[in-house]
């Protein structure tokens, strides 16, 4: 089993190094001894242009389990995130990482940061994950954005 | 056992009228009747055998229903089923994915060509499917499709393998895998998950995985390679629990079904008498699977310890209470568990360490300082200790002496009266509680029973079938607590009347039996007298287990008459006359 889940990493590694969409980052953590940790992604999503999410780099943990593909993986954002579909830990709440929703062993990294971009600018009011966001998002739509604005403004890629 | 076939043999000529009709039906006896359905549904819509499984289990076993909407629309039943792919991209994924297309450009070049190879065949029976306009042969069943080597390797897009030697496989959709890998996944979705309705691996893939795909890849079809046993082992076991989970599927959308709950038991109960909520109201459906003991272990090993391994599988049909809980119907039963979950500990809190003013009645708990309580709500003045008007202490302030002053006398009768509800319930609950808690100590009777029948083939000349009366009176004691723990859950929601006076009767008498019963069996047993104990206890266990019908079988008749008539409003009865609701 562990076999695939480092194989697959390895490949999806490859792939991504080959090819991947502007302005994301995604690479495999350093151990303490400075060797490669595969089963732990470091992932940066960029906001989207012409959304409040513009010019902000949001930093995510991308952690694989050990039956990795059959599940999917982890995702944190660290520090956590302001958005409704963010858990207060920084955890993304969406379809596509439920492995009882619509979690696909063919799903590729690329499409879970895409997917996760996309969740940006397009919050899932049907699922909310964090009390603050979810009532701003609902009741109070100018302050939510110039929230997030400001949020983009501290998250500024380096 | 020889005891316990009697007394089946004798209650099997008539039913009483506390007992209910049902059977008993192993995993197989189910799977029969499953692919009965499917047998029937094949041959009313001219379907496959496993389209006609997915349909049924879709339709959540509802045969007329699926028949009714795929008569209508069955291009549109198919696909929401997942048996067919929709012919217009799928309009309705709402997974914010939105990414498809981006990236088919891009990565995975080699899985790419592989499909592309594919997708001349694929959209060829796509046309013919939308083309067609019948019903029935436009679907053409997923198979296994073994890719033939081609001029382009293919590399498995899960893990990344590109042996030429890799067998794949593809539903319908053509999204193709190499073995190993929808292996890993059906085993893990069925396994972890618990899942019998799988998806296709591929990003929004909505085609389901056909039994028959399951088992070509769980199990290897004969005179296929020998792989790894443990491996293999291992498939069968998880293709072995989807068959499990279908029957469970299957068995929780019929209401006459109810697994047994007992841990790893695989039967499966038909009552078809208790399957309506209303049909509750007026009997107790507990039954029995037929199995005994826990996982595995029979009644071989019961012999060891008469304790809880060689248990029969009893439960009721009609509620998630894993126990005998007659006479009381399941609404109360629930209630009353529901009551002292909620309420018993708090009850005997407020019992223990507050007071209610004798002014307005609020509840008062007295953390700390003298007897002169003023309440927060009312300013009502009270000594703590006799509860009497703080101003009748005069100059005695802070010793109260004056217990039968008539105004403390006066002051604690109030007292007492708010109090009546809390003490009623307490009352009941006291008398549940220690119901259960000797049922539950009946197992160390039963080893302490055992332990007095080996005695007794020692120490004077009965033989072994002699002494069994001493495990047929524990057996029944145990039986009659139970019965009596739950006529005190029935008490309390009886209304006052003549007939909660007789039901209490009743109980009194059978109480008092079993109190008997059980002094005779707990007393020490000397050699001379054994011939007298066992005449006592012979006698008593007779008397005691007529007195358990009595009771049972007056209750089932009530609740078949309608006749008892409740102090609260019970889920599925009339409402409660106004003078009978309880405090």
């Amino acid at each position: 089993m562990s076999g695939i889940c480092r194989l697959r990493l390895a490949e999806e590694r490859k792939q991504w190094r080959k090819d991947h969409p502007f302005g994301f980052y995604a690479k495999p953590t350093k151990s303490d001894d400075g060797s490669m940790n595969l089963m732990e992604w470091e992932v940066g999503i960029p906001g989207k242009n012409n959304t409040a999410w513009e010019g902000g780099l949001f930093k995510l943990s991308m952690i694989f389990p050990e039956d990795y593909p059959s599940k999917p993986p982890k995702c944190k954002f660290v520090p956590p995130l302001f958005h409704p579909n963010v858990y207060p830990s920084g955890t993304v709440c969406l379809s596509i990482l439920d492995e009882e929703k619509s979690w696909k062993p063919a799903i590729t990294i690329k499409q879970i940061v895409l997917g996760i971009q996309d969740l940006l600018d397009d919050p899932n009011v049907n699922d909310p994950a964090q009390s603050d966001a979810y009532t701003m998002f609902k009741y109070d739509r100018a302050a939510y954005e110039k929230r997030i604005r400001s949020q983009a403004r501290e998250n500024v890629s380096k | 056992m020889d005891l316990g076939d009697d007394f089946k043999v004798s209650s099997k000529g008539k039913r009483k009228s506390y007992e209910v009709d049902y059977d008993s039906l192993s995993q197989s006896a189910v799977e029969k009747s499953m692919r009965d359905d499917a047998e029937h549904i094949r041959g009313i819509l001219g379907v496959e055998n496993d389209t006609a499984k997915l349909l049924l289990r879709h339709s959540e076993w509802n045969k007329e229903k699926l028949i009714e909407s795929y008569m209508d629309t069955p291009t549109k039943v198919l696909v929401t089923a997942g048996i067919i792919l929709p012919e217009v991209d799928p309009q309705s994924t709402p997974t914010p994915i939105r990414t498809q297309t981006s990236n088919s450009s891009s990565s995975r070049r080699p899985t790419r060509s592989t499909s592309k190879l594919l997708s001349s065949l694929s959209s060829g029976s796509r046309s013919s499917k939308s083309s067609s306009s019948s019903p029935t042969n436009h679907y053409s069943p997923p198979k296994v499709s073994k890719l033939s080597k081609s001029d382009e390797p293919f590399v498995c897009p899960i893990c990344f393998d590109d042996d030429p030697k890799l067998r794949t496989m593809a539903l319908s959709c053509d999204h193709s895998f190499c073995s190993n890998c929808w292996t890993n996944y059906l085993a893990s979705k069925i396994r972890d998950e618990g899942e019998h309705y799988l998806r296709c691996m591929a990003e929004g893939c909505a085609l389901v995985v056909p039994d028959g795909f399951i088992q070509s890849v769980l199990i290897p079809e004969p005179g296929a390679p020998i792989g790894d046993p443990a491996e293999e082992a291992e498939n069968a076991k998880v293709w072995a629990r989807f068959q499990e989970l279908l029957v469970r599927h299957f068995v929780g959308c019929n209401p006459n079904l109810k697994f047994c709950p007992y841990p790893s038991c695989t039967n499966t109960v038909s009552c078809p008498s208790a399957a309506s909520k209303l049909s509750l109201t007026t009997l107790v459906p507990i039954v029995s699977c037929g199995a005994r003991g826990i996982g595995g272990q029979t009644l071989s090993q019961s012999q060891q310890s008469l304790g809880l391994q060689g248990k029969e599988h009893l439960f009721c049909f009609g509620c998630p209470i894993e126990s005998d809980h007659r006479p009381v119907v399941c609404p109360v039963a629930k209630m009353w568990l529901k009551k002292c979950r909620d309420d018993s500990e708090t009850a005997n809190w407020i019992k223990s360490n507050t007071k209610e003013c004798t002014n307005c009645q609020s509840t008062i708990e007295k953390n700390g300082g003298c007897n002169h309580m003023t309440c927060k709500k009312c300013k009502h003045e009270f000594c703590w200790v006799c509860m009497g008007p703080w101003s009748e202490h005069g100059t005695a302030w802070y010793s109260c002496n004056r217990y039968d002053e008539k105004a403390g006398q006066e002051a604690r009768d109030s007292q007492s009266r708010s109090r009546a509800s809390l003490e009623r319930y307490l009352h009941y609950y006291n008398r549940w509680a220690n119901h259960e808690q000797s049922a539950k100590l009946s197992v160390d009777l039963y080893a302490k029973t055992e332990k007095k029948m080996e005695e007794m083939q020692i120490t004077s000349a009965l033989t072994w079938i002699e002494v069994q009366f001493m495990k047929k009176a524990v057996e029944e004691v145990e039986k009659c607590r139970r019965t009596l723990k739950w006529t005190y859950a029935m008490a309390y929601y009886l209304a006052k009347g003549n007939e909660k006076e007789l039901f209490e009767d009743n109980q009194r008498d059978l109480e008092k039996a079993v109190e008997d019963l059980s002094e005779i069996l707990e007393s020490p047993i000397e050699p001379e007298n054994i011939p007298n104990i066992r005449q006592q206890v012979t006698n008593k266990t007779v008397y005691v287990q007529k007195r358990n019908e009595i009771v049972l079988e007056d209750t089932a008749n009530g609740f078949l008459d309608g006749r008892w008539k409740w102090n609260a409003t019970v889920d599925g009865f009339d409402d409660p006359d106004p003078s009978a609701i309880a405090l």
